[in-house]
């Protein structure tokens, strides 16, 4: 099955995030932290991963190189408290950002994303 | 000290310490219960809000259940702080999420506990809960109560009254202007931007028929208001309204007309007008942020500048004569100058 992993602080957002992948027939990861993340999910291939950029002790910008760096996936979207666009233009000149989600979020946008890209 | 008189004191202070350290060994343990309690009150309900929006047909979440849930982690009418708790999560949910969802998670609202705790908090004394049972109406959208806070417009606290008018402003967009010209108490400047701001979060398209009616206001507060809002929304055919208030008696509504006109570029025959005002405007920091307008938003005009370096307002020559200086004319500055001293006396230039 394909994974999916979700990054997220806020609680409820990652346990509504988490549901819509599993309904969507994702096998899906849900954590709060990268702290969370096992070495077999380093080495696991996902299909998306869907992640905050607001964590504690890491600039945003950082925090997507980082996980663009160790985390080995298909394809990235950001859904964040963080929507001024400033921090979405430097978001979107990274590399290989599929999609950029600011709250409030439109659920149903996201869904469109993973069933087009999947 | 007698050897017994030590050994009291002694014992004094080691009660004293004993007594310290239950007691802060009581807060520690009520608190790490208390943050569990919180944490299971989040999962629960970030767990019924996820099955609740994305439900499986097969085994349906239902609501009777989602009530036996929050009853179970302490969700009930006597404990207070959990339901406010639960309010909280409630309302930061709803903030976070838009479309077809958002009515989705607004049926499931009105379906479960608390279901009467905003109302409770708007009947009671003390001026806090008060404007916290106006904002948990407003933010959870139970319009129901709407009547019953918009008693509380012109409340004599400054707090409630500033969630009423928000929560008017929110249930009826637009037309919540009609009342404008009934508000007895000032609207402070932060309240003014949190209803153009809220108004323009909400209902983005403009509705002349309400703004035309409160321009019948003789309050200063909302004259400064609808003048905002013009701003706002980039109203091009109200400026008029605007402009009527540019030489208005009061300071501070002439200084948001002047600060609100800034948006907005003007037609000549307009620019001549703001130029007339210019001359009649009393306070030299007003004709100052006039004259800026003036010049960024209109051909120089040689002319008006001429007249306003030989006039008599000396506060202003100075600026008036920079802007003449940079826009090629030069010589007429010099010459202004070079007039104010006696034709006989040694000028140190070439």
């Amino acid at each position: 099955m394909r994974k999916v992993l979700v990054i997220q602080e806020d609680l409820i957002i990652l346990k509504i995030l988490e549901r819509l992948v599993t309904v969507n027939h994702f096998d899906c990861k849900a954590i709060r932290s990268l702290d969370a993340l096992t070495i077999e999910d380093q080495q696991s291939d996902f299909e998306f991963i869907i992640t905050d950029i607001l964590f504690e002790g890491i600039a945003p910008l950082e925090f997507v190189a980082q996980v663009q760096e160790i985390i080995p996936h298909k394809n990235l979207l950001v859904v964040t408290n963080m929507g001024q666009d400033k921090i979405k233009k430097e978001i979107f000149a990274l590399k290989d950002i599929t999609g950029f989600y600011a709250v409030p979020i439109d659920l149903d946008e996201i869904e469109a994303t993973i069933q087009a890209y999947s | 000290m007698t050897e017994a008189g030590v050994l009291l004191f002694i014992q004094c202070v080691l009660a004293i310490l004993v007594i310290y350290w239950i007691s802060i060994a009581i807060t520690m343990v009520y608190r790490k219960n208390r943050m569990r309690a919180l944490e299971r009150i989040e999962h629960t309900f970030a767990d019924i809000v996820s099955r609740y929006l994305y439900n499986n047909e097969d085994d349906p979440l239902l609501i009777s259940e989602i009530n036996d849930r929050l009853k179970a982690v302490g969700i009930r009418k006597g404990n207070r702080n959990n339901v406010q708790y639960l309010i909280r999560l409630m309302i930061r949910t709803q903030r976070t999420i838009l479309g077809e969802n958002y009515y989705k998670l607004k049926k499931l609202y009105a379906q479960i506990p608390p279901y009467n705790a905003s109302f409770t908090k708007i009947s009671k004394w003390g001026w806090y809960s008060r404007a916290r049972g106006i904002r948990e109406i407003y933010e959870m959208n139970q319009s129901q109560y709407m009547n019953e806070v918009f008693k509380f417009q012109n409340n004599k606290n400054v707090f409630v009254r500033r969630e009423a008018q928000i929560a008017m402003v929110v249930f009826m967009g637009w037309e919540s202007l009609r009342f404008l010209p009934y508000l007895k108490r000032n609207i402070t400047l932060w309240q003014q931007i949190k209803i153009v701001e809220k108004l323009y979060d909400l209902y983005p398209k403009p509705e002349m028929k309400w703004l035309k009616r409160a321009y019948k206001t003789d309050k200063l507060f909302g004259k400064k208001l609808l003048m905002r809002i013009i701003r706002k929304f980039e109203l091009h055919t109200e400026i008029p309204f605007i402009m009527e208030h540019l030489e208005h008696p009061d300071y501070e509504v002439r200084e948001t007309a002047i600060y609100c006109i800034q948006t907005f570029a003007l037609s000549t025959e307009r620019m001549d007008y703001i130029k007339d005002v210019y001359e009649r405007v009393a306070n030299p920091v007003q004709q100052a942020q006039l004259l800026n307008y003036i010049y960024e938003n209109s051909d120089i005009d040689v002319d008006f500048y001429l007249r306003q370096l030989h006039g008599d307002n000396d506060e202003l020559k100075l600026n008036v004569a920079e802007i003449l200086w940079n826009n090629g004319h030069k010589e007429k500055v010099q010459e202004f100058y070079y007039q104010q001293y006696p034709e006989n006396s040694n000028l140190n230039v070439e």
